[in-house]
């Protein structure tokens, strides 16, 4: 076993966990990224929307690497496997349907991964430890673009009634994202923070989002019944099969190079 | 409103123009403004709106002040 994995096996299990959450999470924003930039309402925000597609891809694909000291395979990781095994974040599994809603993915979703990364500047797991700093660095204009677009749609009572819906929905579930109360990686000293730490430091993070949006402040009763703490996600659930499709890169097999 | 873009690669070294872009605000003209043009390493850039542009001077005087009519358009072919 390679000498810069965590020693502990449980550790272990839960810094090769964490790290997919965030390489399957970032590959799918960067995809409902991508479906947006030629559907924007205008072409700056189209050229944002590329560029924050290729940071996510970017740091999909550098995270996918980390998995090689788990003796994972990157090859069927990235390209093999079925909607199920993904364990992307809930809330992109479906494309947005709005400019509102791809607005609220951008602001809160995007920042939830951030304010994760953030907390793995300290980890106990070097590799990880080693790489979050360029990522976080890369995040500063993803989070600066949601909180504009929010400022912007809340200028018109339409956009703000749209924008506030869009929020409501996506709030609750980025919020359970961070992961059981008491979960223990923050003992393992893989990241700092428990995961109520991390639903407080995420909540402050959106407070300008939130400033634009009625009677929401993200302490809505969190439900982990069906909550599966290895994939973060609701048991049973997964994104759609085309969506994995594009994901990964089905039409583009015939042109790999072994 | 249109902001135009100057940056450069290294302390010390000159702003350079290196193009414009068009947002509502000034939060989302950096924003904008990064994303279009972060192709390169630059090490600081720097917006501005192109309405607060003063002009010093210039060396063409409009058409119209030297007294010469605006072209006609031309006449479509029948």
């Amino acid at each position: 076993m390679n000498q810069t994995v965590a020693p502990e096996p449980k550790a272990q299990v839960a810094a090769r966990d964490l790290i997919l959450v965030l390489a399957d999470s970032k590959r799918l924003l960067g995809t409902r990224y991508a479906e947006w930039i030629l559907g924007a309402p205008e072409l700056e925000t189209g050229i944002a929307c590329a560029s924050m597609a290729q940071d996510e891809w970017g740091h999909a694909r550098l995270l996918y690497a980390l998995l090689k000291d788990f003796d994972e395979d990157i090859d069927r990781l990235e390209h093999g496997r079925e909607p199920h095994e993904y364990a992307s974040i809930e809330l992109l599994d479906r494309s947005p349907a709005s400019w509102a809603e791809f607005v609220a993915i951008n602001a809160l979703v995007d920042t939830a991964l951030t304010v994760q990364l953030r907390a793995l500047t300290e980890s106990s797991y070097a590799p990880l430890r080693q790489r979050v700093a360029k990522l976080i660095d890369e995040e500063r204009f993803h989070e600066a673009h949601g909180v504009a677009w929010s400022r912007r749609l809340a200028s018109t009572p339409e956009g703000r009634s749209a924008l506030n819906e869009a929020v409501q929905q996506v709030l609750p579930k980025a919020v359970q994202w961070f992961g059981l109360p008491g979960d223990d990686a923050a003992a393992d000293g893989l990241m700092a923070g428990t995961a109520d730490d991390l639903r407080d430091a995420f909540i402050a993070a959106i407070a300008p989002v939130l400033e634009n949006v009625r009677g929401t402040d993200g302490s809505a009763g969190l439900d982990f019944e069906s909550f599966d703490p290895r994939t973060r996600r609701t048991r049973g659930t997964s994104p759609d099969a085309e969506t994995i499709a594009r994901v990964r890169g089905d039409k583009n097999r015939a042109f790999l190079m072994d | 409103m249109v902001y135009e873009v100057f940056a450069r690669k290294s302390r010390g070294d000159v702003l350079k123009h290196v193009g414009n872009v068009t947002a509502p605000d000034d939060e989302l003209a950096k924003v904008y403004a990064f994303s279009t043009y972060d192709e390169e390493k630059w090490f600081d850039m720097f917006i501005a709106p192109r309405d607060r542009w003063v002009e010093v001077f210039n060396r063409y005087e409009p058409a119209s002040e030297l007294g010469i009519a605006a072209a006609k358009p031309r006449k479509a072919a029948r």
